[in-house]
């Protein structure tokens, strides 16, 4: 007996926490923890992956675009064809594998540099590399054979290609920014003609999903 | 009181307990404003800073009014914009639907238009008077930073809510945004994605905008902007410069003797009601007779031509337009990524500036800590919050350029060298002789006081 109680008058500065302060640290740790564990849900604030995939076929010859007032209003939404470009400078906004904007140019083949145009075709993504507005074609500058811009007024030369560099890392040949905020040329879609119809080449689709 | 209302009242008083609340709120409307306001009131001219003294209970006001045409449109106006690009959507229908068949609802939709625009309007005039003011000396910071936040609130709601018809205008400015939020430096993606709900504009967005408009910046509004004005009851109003006494030739400068303050009821709330009803009026004339349709239903495969944001956006839409502008002028290309991301390109660079400008707002009763509150004494910052306002409004007149190039007919280079130079040099002008004579006459008096 005398033994015991001196065991626990030796043991007893060990002892840390009584009771009371065992019960206030582990609901407070409780509260915390469950307060935390809900922050997880936050993650539900993401989209679901794969929402923005394409779904079931789709087919890469280009639509025609939806501007009003110009030569191709009335296909707006058909197959592109390569007979509708038949003298040089004239281009259309078409549209690729329904999600991408492009701008297709019949260009003189002679004065292109950097890239040799297929059939004297040449098509770029039109989703402007700065703020994603869609540039037009003879449609602002009537008289400059430029891609522009009309929210920041980039401006974008089809005859000068160069090489430039994706923010996520690929290489692509793209149309020279000549002025404006742009931080990068505008890619090309390389083509292929079929039948007589106009399609893009798919290669790395992820170099045109810059816009999201 | 009569009889029957006394009986009413005891019935609530005895279920409720109600009578220290009415007590505590009769005190409180009774919170003290300086004196010198009561007694300018006497004097007309002093009727033309009206709407800058209260632009604050103006703003208020108008939340009110927007709750209450919010809710109303609410009751027909559907969140959906699933559909062909170019093709009207449900959300496009039901804004058409309200304009042209719901009764009165033309109206509602005006009042809440022009309510939203006289409302910022209003709270920019309430955050410059703050600035130059310096209400936010040590004790009011936190009113100062909720009424900042509150800001940001306000423009929150209005972008959330210019998307909602889901028109060419509205996707576009949000499109603009959007890609905007997303090049912010390694966190842009995934802001973009959880405020968004994707990287780019889809049905999903509208979804998550039409929550925020209606549900959650309400919740967080109430909360921010009623704490704003309980501190306000709580610790009165900030003593304006009429509270102190102009240097007298001996050089003794400090408070004005005698009462100064007076109780808001009934002196402070004439003024109140009145300009309330001045603006109810202009919104209703403005709701009545220029509520705008809704422009051709989004597409996003074409840009209009003429794309902008509102009026209050312009200055950073002008922004990110001028660094473009400056970097070509001087021949500079940012190099392609800095640190692995493009720090320097014209649109980040715009950002940060943006950024720093809001974070030199919001910080502000930390960057000043002088004591002294008169406008006219305090040369560096009064001459700097008129360089601010220089800017602000040079840029927006830069966000116009290819507007203002159309209809002078003048080509757009000559406009944007002309609206670039006046962008560096019209804020300087402005504010250089400002701190000139100011700072001069500070030297003056405080030599005549020693």
């Amino acid at each position: 007996m005398t033994e015991k109680t001196s065991d626990r008058v030796e043991k007893k500065p060990r002892i840390r926490m009584d009771r009371r302060r065992f019960v206030q640290t582990v609901v407070s740790l409780g509260i915390v923890g469950t307060l935390v564990s809900f922050l997880s849900l936050l993650v539900s604030l993401l989209p679901s992956a794969g929402a923005g995939e394409e779904l079931g076929n789709v087919d890469n010859v280009f639509k025609y675009g939806p501007e009003k007032g110009t030569w191709y209003s009335d296909r707006s939404g058909t197959d592109v064809k390569l007979e509708d470009f038949d003298q040089v400078g004239k281009g259309a906004s078409v549209i690729w594998r329904g999600r991408f904007p492009a701008i297709l140019i019949r260009v003189d083949e002679s004065k292109v540099q950097g890239a040799t145009p297929t059939s004297g075709l040449i098509a770029f993504a039109s989703s402007c590399t700065h703020l994603c507005c869609i540039s037009t074609w003879h449609l602002d500058r009537p008289n400059e054979d430029v891609l522009f811009c009309r929210c920041h007024d980039g401006v974008f030369d089809p005859y000068n290609i160069v090489k430039d560099v994706m923010l996520n890392g690929t290489e692509y040949l793209g149309a020279k920014v000549i002025a404006g905020p742009p931080p990068r040329a505008a890619p090309i879609i390389p083509i292929e003609i079929t039948d007589g119809k106009v399609a893009g080449v798919v290669g790395d689709l992820g170099l045109y999903d810059y816009c999201g | 009181m009569s009889s029957r209302m006394k009986r009413i009242y005891e019935w609530f008083d005895r279920r409720f307990n109600i009578s220290p609340l009415i007590a505590e709120a009769q005190r409180s409307v009774n919170f003290a404003l300086p004196s010198s306001l009561t007694r300018q009131n006497r004097s007309k001219i002093f009727w033309f800073g009206y709407p800058f003294y209260y632009a604050g209970s103006i703003v208020a006001f108008l939340a009110i009014l927007q709750g209450i045409t919010g809710l109303l449109l609410a009751f027909h106006y559907v969140p959906s914009a699933v559909g062909d690009p170019g093709t009207p959507t449900q959300a496009y229908v039901s804004v058409q639907n309200i304009m042209k068949f719901i009764p009165l609802g033309a109206l509602i939709r005006g009042i809440h238009q022009w309510g939203a625009n006289l409302l910022v309007a209003a709270l920019v005039i309430h955050a410059f008077w703050a600035f130059f003011r310096s209400p936010y000396r040590i004790g009011r910071e936190i009113s100062w930073l909720l009424g900042v936040i509150s800001l940001g609130l306000a423009l929150a709601y209005s972008f959330s809510g210019y998307l909602l018809p889901w028109d060419q205008l509205g996707y576009w400015a949000a499109t603009i945004s959007v890609q905007i939020m997303r090049s912010i430096p390694v966190l842009g993606d995934l802001i973009a994605q959880i405020l968004l709900g994707g990287t780019s504009l889809s049905a999903l967005t509208l979804t998550r905008m039409y929550f925020y408009h209606v549900s959650l910046l309400p919740v967080v509004a109430i909360i921010l902007v009623g704490a704003h004005i309980v501190l306000v009851v709580l610790q009165g109003v900030s003593e304006p410069e009429e509270a102190w006494k102009p240097a007298t030739s001996q050089g003794e400068t400090g408070k004005q003797s005698g009462p100064l303050f007076g109780p808001f009821m009934p002196h402070q709330i004439a003024p109140v009601l009145i300009l309330c009803l001045v603006t109810l009026g202009i919104v209703l004339l403005l709701g009545a007779y220029a509520v705008q349709m809704p422009g051709d239903p989004a597409n996003k495969f074409l840009t209009p031509q003429f794309i902008a944001p509102e009026w209050y956006f312009l200055w950073a839409y002008g922004l990110l337009k001028w660094v473009g502008w400056a970097y070509e002028a001087v021949h500079f290309v940012p190099p392609a990524t800095v640190f692995g991301v493009d720090l320097l390109s014209a649109k980040v660079v715009g950002i940060l500036l943006a950024a720093a400008m809001f974070l030199v707002f919001l910080l502000m009763p930390l960057i000043d800590r002088g004591r002294e509150v008169r406008v006219l004494r305090r040369p560096i910052k009064t001459a700097f919050g008129v360089w601010a306002i220089g800017f602000l409004s040079a840029l927006t007149l830069y966000a116009l350029n290819e507007i203002l190039s159309a209809s002078l007919s003048i080509r757009i280079d000559t406009m944007n060298l002309f609206l670039g130079l006046i962008v560096i040099v019209a804020p300087l002008a402005a504010a250089i002789p400002f701190y000139v004579i100011l700072s001069s006459q500070v030297k003056e008096t405080s030599a005549k006081e020693a």
